[in-house]
């Protein structure tokens, strides 16, 4: 089945065009990791499939389903699409646990009791069980991004986004926040990830995009992009990142 | 001067600091009321919900409160003759709205538009992500500026006594025109107007720790 389906998705700034017609199908199950360079537009697509960001023109199905621009659309979408943002954007007024019940309770009206017993589960999964009553000012980022994947898990979404989840950590903590990725992937989870770490998309992603000036210039499996890419910008792009020392 | 002469008149100034309290927690009150409704006008992308906000703090913060007040209590005269009180009471709440409308704004603007994107992100509707994530971090914020903002209004409460409340400082006026004891009686109202404004600072700090106590 195609979890997300992108068709001629144009998004404008000002006068600045971001999204130059885009067209994407995810199948469910694929891992997708779009790579390029700032300002290429890679943000603004994961914002606009997650409708933060309101596109120009273009359709965008999520499970098959032509999603409108309108309130209650675009809300009952957010629950099936997880977002992770660079910055973890958790609730600082709440523990742990009060973020990642916030979802089910607030939004699916899931009982607390209920909700409780699944963030401790997501919690395990995430490595942070012991965390559940601190707040998130007494986490680390690692810790932190992975909170704010359990919180997003919570929702169960079908699909999950990635804004440069690791961009704004510390180099040494983007190792537990990939792992946990990775296993999310390896379980099955659609998931679209933007990210420069190409020690990530070779292991776990089954499609890379190239992504630059608002276009997917290049797309294949991991080996291919990385081996034999065909695109000059593409080549010069992967030199840069693999000959800087964070990667 | 006799000290223990002018602690006789003391006593006197009790109903007066009460009656003080109680214009400005009236003032304050109906303060709030205005306030959130107006600061979320301002907010507002529609405009016919943001151009009242804004004319009327416009409005507000650019006329002098004693002004406000003489409104109120002579100027609607033909409309409605409010007693003294309630017409201080109101013209405080409504001075102070203003106020409380742009420092509830000002905290809500200053919150990270990262926590309302992660709210709606789960699903959660426009009003749901503002009760639940935006105005507690906001309130907290708002806290410090909005004591600041009591600490005014309790003292701007003693224009009340041009429209004949008696509060502190129309109480020390009346007793000293008989006593002659100007100085005094004006200290002591100081003295009182000092002990409420400390209490309401304790208060607000009690309120700003227990509510931050969550957070490092």
């Amino acid at each position: 089945m195609t979890m997300i389906k992108i068709r001629n998705l144009y998004k404008s700034f000002g006068h600045l065009e971001v999204l130059k017609g885009l067209d994407l199908d995810v199948d469910e199950g694929e891992v997708v990791v779009i790579i390029g360079a700032s300002g290429s537009g890679k943000s603004t697509l994961l914002r606009c499939i997650n409708f933060l960001e309101e596109s120009d023109s273009g359709e965008i199905w999520v499970e098959e389903k032509l999603v409108h621009h309108t309130g209650s659309d675009i809300n009952a979408v957010r629950q099936e699409v997880g977002m992770v943002f660079q910055h973890f954007n958790l609730f600082p007024h709440m523990t742990v646990l009060e973020n990642v019940i916030e979802g089910p309770v607030q939004v699916k009206k899931v009982p607390r009791k209920k909700a409780v017993i699944q963030a401790h589960g997501l919690l395990e999964k995430v490595g942070l069980s012991d965390k559940a009553r601190s707040y998130p000012s007494s986490l680390s980022g690692g810790q932190k991004q992975r909170v704010a994947i359990a919180r997003a898990l919570a929702m169960e979404p079908k699909v999950m986004l990635f804004d440069e989840p690791t961009s704004a950590l510390d180099p040494e903590l983007v190792g537990e926040v990939l792992l946990v990725m990775e296993e999310l992937a390896k379980e099955g989870m659609t998931m679209i990830v933007v990210t420069h770490e190409m020690w990530f998309a070779r292991e776990a992603a089954d499609r890379v995009i190239f992504m630059d000036e608002g276009v997917f210039l290049e797309s294949g499996t991991p080996d291919k992009i990385f081996t034999e890419p065909e695109e000059e910008r593409t080549k010069e792009f992967l030199s840069k990142i693999l000959a800087s020392p964070n990667t | 001067m006799d000290f223990s002469k002018i602690l006789t008149f003391v006593p006197y100034f009790l109903p007066a600091a009460w009656m003080t309290l109680k214009i400005t927690t009236m003032g304050i009150l109906i303060g709030l009321m205005i306030g959130f409704p107006m600061a979320f006008g301002r907010l507002s992308k529609r405009r016919f919900l943001s151009l009242p906000s804004k004319g009327y703090i416009a409005l507000i913060r650019g006329t002098p409160l004693l002004l406000q007040l003489f409104v109120v209590y002579y100027g609607l005269v033909r409309l409605v003759a409010l007693d003294p009180l309630p017409s201080a009471a109101l013209a405080l709440g409504v001075h102070n709205g203003a106020y409380i409308a742009e420092i509830i704004r000002g905290a809500i603007q200053s919150i990270n538009r990262g926590q309302m994107e992660a709210a709606r992100s789960l699903g959660m509707t426009h009003m749901q992500a503002m009760s639940r994530v935006i105005i507690p971090q906001a309130l907290l914020r708002a806290l410090p500026p909005l004591g600041n903002q009591f600490i005014i209004a309790l003292k701007d409460s003693s224009l009340a006594s041009t429209v004949t409340v008696r509060e502190l400082v129309l109480t020390s006026r009346q007793l000293a025109s008989s006593n002659f004891m100007m100085m005094e009686m004006l200290a002591i109202a100081a003295v009182f107007y000092l002990i409420l404004t400390g209490l309401l600072t304790l208060l607000v700090n009690h309120l700003e720790v227990k509510m931050s106590v969550s957070r490092a």
